[in-house]
């Protein structure tokens, strides 16, 4: 089932939490809600499962007009990131819980709820675990169940809220690949709301980038990453160097004008923000042209990469290498070398500002 | 064995000498005083007329009492905790009043209000109730002094439930009454036995409030605690120790089979296995 967000607005106080929001999600889609706490992303998927109601604008289901639904009445699976499971239920209740619930007409026989809840079990990979209390299960499991139990209801949409924030880092990498698996197995509408790049741009077909109650960006995730709408989504996708620069008709002048004089504290037209990621900077033993001059602060081998702090005057840069070719240039402290970017984004100021505003809430 | 913390032997002596002195040398000595009459005497004195007749009211009554507070107490305790008002803290604070009121003056003031002529009696007269001087008031009494017992049990444990589990209900088409039913309910039955039982004890031993209100007609409405007194009052202490050793009995009877309940209700939820993480 599709879901249509148009102009959805909800304040909080004097506190805007989301700003006519537009939002389309096609049927079948696994659709990331990305964004820094704070940002309205959670607020957004309440309003959409109805536990949150907008100020203003509507939430379509389908075409059809959900916006006065109540929760219950609207066929949408939730999962919370702290699992919300019953604690005074078995496994097995908690995933029939739904089942249980509904109107004795509509009310499948015990048997065949035990048939359904077995089958979801399965789904999930903890069948063997029906007879236990949540209390017994590690947090991955618990969030397992919590899943069962929200597509035992059969919904047409699946809601879930940071997911796996609560787990650790081995468990949540395995959680995703197996949540991306089962979402193409169900054939439904699925939103997650998360504030890990890695998560969204692993697991989702398409990443909305939310920042401060509006929508930032909306595409895969190799068009958000490389090739961002904003200085926003370049700096929340992944660590990034800033360079203050003049604009010359469609050059960026990084080279000799950096940050730190006073020219670029004005902002005047043609001052401009170009941004490198660390991966798109190449390192050179000798001059090249159009190359930056800088020393190296600080090498770091971390796993396969290897992280290089340099000093441009009183810039800060950082460059990741290959190992293989860190072992070539054999880098070391205090050493003169010339940056080379490959690939530069360029904003001007006045955009720039506007992000830089609010980014700390 | 070599235990981290320090003084496990000092703080078990201190609770063993503490309890010894307040609780169990006054209980063995009440069993002292009533080991003097034989079985037979002690027997026509506890299932005497008026003894029969004030065990009814007394424990009657404080059931009652207790399942009123089990009932509002709840709602009291969610509202408390669930929802912002103005003057919470006032209506928090207002809850702990009984706690702090001499029992006495409650049962002035509760009399006062419900006699014939009094601010509500006037007006539950004319419909034929009688609460003042009646058991009915005796009910009253208890209700009011055993309150804090289940709203303070229960808001802690309803705090521990995050309204997350009630959204989850909702998305899954639980309605108003399942939820509640199904989910809020079995969370917080264990803490509301508890509360009640809290209650229960309470009333049981009540005396202060309840004589002015209660009229004190003996086989009507007196309550055991105030026969004691009535035969100390005589000088007949063995007879007073007879009752107070029945009283004893039941309450301990009663306080066992429902802290077994509780331990049942707790545990039923956590399986024999060990966590497996």
């Amino acid at each position: 089932m599709s879901i249509q967000i148009c102009g959805v607005g909800k304040k909080f106080g004097n506190f805007v939490a989301l700003d006519n929001i537009e939002l389309d999600i096609p049927t079948g889609e696994l659709v990331a809600l990305l964004g820094p706490s704070g940002c309205g992303k959670t607020t957004l998927l309440r309003i959409i499962a109805g536990m949150e109601t907008a100020d203003s604008g509507h939430v379509k289901f389908a075409g059809e007009e959900a916006t006065h639904l109540h929760a219950r009445e609207r066929q949408v699976g939730f999962v919370f990131q702290h699992y919300a499971l019953f604690r005074h239920m078995s496994v097995f209740e908690n995933v029939a819980f739904g089942l249980r619930v509904k109107p004795r007409s509509e009310r499948p026989p015990e048997a065949e709820i035990r048939r359904r809840v077995m089958d979801l079990l399965k789904l999930v990979q903890l069948d063997w675990l029906a007879e236990r209390f949540p209390s017994q299960l590690s947090g991955g499991q618990r969030q397992r169940i919590a899943l069962a139990r929200a597509l035992a209801v059969e919904p047409k949409v699946l809601l879930l809220d940071e997911p796996f924030g609560a787990l650790d880092t081995k468990v949540r990498k395995e959680l995703r690949r197996w949540l991306r698996r089962l979402h193409d197995e169900m054939h439904i509408s699925s939103v997650f709301v998360t504030h890990d790049q890695e998560e969204a741009l692993e697991v989702a077909d398409r990443v909305v980038v939310m920042n401060q109650g509006r929508v930032e960006q909306i595409g895969t995730p190799d068009e958000v990453y490389s090739n961002p709408a904003s200085p926003f989504v370049y700096q929340f996708l992944g660590n990034v160097n800033v360079f203050h620069s003049r604009l010359h008709g469609h050059w960026a002048d990084v080279g000799r004008d950096v940050a730190g004089d006073g020219a670029a504290k004005t902002p005047a037209d043609g001052e401009a923000m170009a941004f490198v990621r660390p991966h798109d900077i190449d390192i050179e033993r000798g001059p090249v042209v159009g190359g930056l001059e800088a020393t190296v602060q600080d090498v770091h081998a971390i796993g396969p990469l290897v992280r290089v702090e340099l000093a441009h005057d009183s810039e800060l840069i950082e460059v990741e290498l290959t190992r293989e070719r860190a072992t070539v240039l054999e880098l070391n402290k205090g050493q003169r070398v010339w940056l080379k970017p490959r690939q530069v984004k360029v904003f001007s100021v006045a955009e720039a500002a506007l992000e830089e505003h609010g980014s700390g809430i | 064995m070599k235990r981290v913390l320090p003084g496990f032997g000092l703080s078990l002596g201190c609770t063993i000498v503490y309890l010894s002195l307040l609780v169990l040398l006054p209980l063995s000595g009440l069993a002292f005083k009533s080991s003097s009459l034989d079985w037979s005497q002690l027997w026509a004195i506890a299932s005497g007329e008026r003894a029969l007749a004030s065990y009814r009211v007394t424990f009657g009554a404080s059931l009652l009492a207790a399942l009123i507070n089990a009932l509002f107490g709840l709602i009291v305790a969610w509202v408390l905790v669930r929802y912002r008002f103005p003057g919470k803290r006032l209506v928090d604070s207002l809850v702990d009043l009984p706690f702090a009121l001499p029992t006495a003056v409650a049962g002035i003031t509760l009399a006062t209000l419900y006699a014939g002529n009094g601010w509500v009696g006037r007006h539950l007269e004319p419909l034929g109730i009688k609460v003042a001087f009646t058991p009915l008031g005796i009910v009253v009494a208890l209700t009011f002094i055993s309150l804090p017992f289940v709203v303070r049990t229960l808001q802690p444990v309803i705090e521990d439930i995050e309204p997350e589990i009630e959204e989850a209900a909702a998305t899954l088409g639980a309605s108003r009454l399942q939820t509640f039913m199904r989910v809020i309910l079995p969370g917080v039955f264990p803490a509301l036995l508890t509360g009640s039982t809290l209650a229960f004890s309470r009333a049981v031993g009540e005396y202060g409030s309840v004589i002015f209100i209660a009229g004190n007609m003996p086989l009507i409405s007196e309550i055991t605690p105030l026969l004691i007194i009535s035969k100390l009052e005589q000088y007949d202490v063995v007879g007073a120790t007879a009752l107070a050793g029945v009283m004893l009995v039941i309450s301990f009877a009663l306080l066992l089979g429902v802290n077994a309940l509780q331990w049942w209700a707790a545990n039923r939820h956590h399986g024999k296995h060990a966590v497996s993480l």
